[in-house]
């Protein structure tokens, strides 16, 4: 991305709703459901990669089961990680204090 | 599915990106469809028996639903997923769109010179607080009236993916079914000049443009950033559309300048003291004979208690705050003050232009309104509510 391209809010103004009366229940849904996303998105992924080797006559899945990691390339999958976990838990950051039903504190 | 946007403005998202908003999209699918009809039916096996054995009568309002429900763990769930879908829309557009920024005016630029429509800014316009101090449906930034397109861009994109399929390719689908529905039911009546008002990004303006080409069309907003992706898209889409800065409630047409004056979705983002100055002012600038038609969600008064509660979900959990406050008026009301005479008040549900076949369409617009839950809500087998008014002819 342009580095230099303007920054968008991703978060709207405000505090999220809490629907379940237990502290964090509403955090662990949109944990499992940034869980679901990631998982989704992976495996589309997958499925193109397939597809694309498929057409190019290439043995990817072979190749993959016995595929050797490389260093750099572990380093790489671990800042990839740890930008997948800031998703993950990203409501651990945002102000959490129920709002009732007609979205008054 | 969502549909890709088919015009230049279109945003080039990553495939992760693209993956995250079909899932979200499906998601969001699954939940309107799937999940709201097994919280209905989880109301009337469960919540709805112990309600009418508790208060000892049957249920009389949404408010006595929404109590008991907010108790109920298919509730809970539903509303949380709801919640958390609707701000996985606005982060999976969001990273492709501010990758596209530093294109986007220049292209809204050379689109500019290429077509029949326009763009007038009015820098000095003060921007009502339902506008600038509201992110309206979780809309990081809400409609943001900056100095670049960004909040166009961000609602464009969102909103094909929001819309789940339902809005069709274009996400057009309520402009063409509103206008054709004009077209079927009233063939005599040939508007010269049509106005959308609240017309965000422009879409549906220019669905005006496409059903009456020989017709002049504009469309007006608030927000200058919405405006000027209206205008690069209805550009790129060959579409002549004039696109104003101004405010609904003080418009500065001339009495009498319009044939048409349309709103979809515009209403209840309103609060009820603006939605009253808007109609004012909609019957001042149109013609003697000419038309208001609005397209809104259904009001209360028209749907059981129940399903009322599920559409006014959005007023609760959905930074929707003038929504129920307008669903629970009387629209004939709302336009009889505004100047229009009860007996040229009428309403009407229409099926989706876009996935309807001619002759079902015809017959549709021909018959009777029919309101039940589907009636103005995202789901499989919807229709849309619209209602307006006849200006007394002189
Ligand atoms: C939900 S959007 C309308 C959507 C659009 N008509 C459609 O069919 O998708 C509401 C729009 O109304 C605009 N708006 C709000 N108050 C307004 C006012 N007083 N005058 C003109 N536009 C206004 C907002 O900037 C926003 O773009």
């Amino acid at each position: 991305m342009d580095s230099a391209a303007p920054r968008l809010p991703v978060d709207a103004e405000g505090r999220r709703p809490a629907f379940f009366a237990e502290d964090g229940v509403d955090q662990l849904v949109t944990m499992v459901l940034e869980l679901a996303t990631e998982l989704w998105v992976l495996r589309e992924r997958v499925f193109v990669i397939e597809a694309v080797a498929d057409r190019h006559g290439l043995p990817l899945k072979a190749e993959v089961e016995t595929y050797a990691i490389s260093e750099a390339e572990r380093a790489k999958l671990e800042g990839m990680r740890v930008t997948m976990m800031g998703q993950l838990f990203r409501t651990l950051n945002r102000d959490h204090r129920p709002v009732d039903a007609d979205g008054k504190a | 599915m969502p549909f890709e946007l088919s015009h230049e403005l279109k945003a080039a998202h990553e495939r992760d990106s693209l993956a995250r908003q079909d899932f979200v999209s499906s998601l969001r699918g699954y939940i309107l469809n799937d999940m709201a009809a097994g919280m209905k039916a989880r109301f009337e096996d469960e919540v709805e028996p112990a309600l009418v054995r508790s208060l000892g009568r049957a249920v009389q309002s949404q408010d006595e639903v929404h109590a008991a429900m907010r108790k109920d763990t298919y509730f809970k769930f539903y509303s949380s997923v709801r919640y958390n879908a609707q701000e996985m829309v606005w982060r999976a557009v969001i990273p492709g769109v501010e990758a596209a920024l530093p294109d986007l005016s220049r292209q809204i630029d050379r689109l500019s010179s290429h077509g029949g429509g326009s763009l007038s800014l009015n820098p000095d316009l003060d921007i009502p607080e339902n506008v600038a101090g509201l992110d309206v449906h979780l809309m990081p930034g809400g409609y943001a009236n900056t100095e670049t397109a960004a909040a166009g861009a961000v609602y464009d994109n969102g909103l094909a993916v929001f819309s789940a399929g339902f809005m069709g390719p274009n996400l057009d689908d309520i402009g063409l079914s509103m206008s054709n529905y004009v077209k079927r039911r009233f063939p005599d009546f040939h508007p010269a000049r049509i106005l959308d008002c609240g017309c965000t990004v422009g879409h549906n303006a220019a669905a005006w443009a496409q059903t009456f080409p020989d017709a002049e069309v504009h469309g007006i907003d608030v927000s200058a950033s919405v405006l000027r992706y209206a205008h690069g898209r209805a550009q790129s889409l060959g579409l002549p559309v004039h696109y104003h800065q101004m405010d609904a409630t003080d418009l500065a047409f001339e009495d009498a300048s319009f044939d048409v004056i349309f709103t979809s979705m515009f209403l209840h983002e309103l609060s009820l003291k603006d939605i009253k100055a808007f109609f004012v002012e909609a019957h001042r600038v149109l013609r003697p004979g000419g038309l208001l038609i609005n397209m809104e969600l259904p009001p209360n008064q028209e749907l059981e208690p129940y399903d009322q509660f599920y559409l006014d979900w959005d007023c609760y959990y959905n930074k929707e705050p003038f929504y129920r406050a307008f669903r629970d008026q009387n629209p004939e009301d709302l336009i009889v003050a505004g100047g229009f005479a009860r007996s040229d008040y009428f309403r009407f549900t229409v099926p989706q232009f876009s996935f309807t076949d001619e002759d079902a369409f015809i017959a549709a617009v021909n018959a009777p309104p029919s309101f039940d839950g589907e009636t103005g809500r995202l789901s499989a087998s919807l229709n849309w509510f619209g209602f307006g008014g006849w200006k007394a002819k002189i």
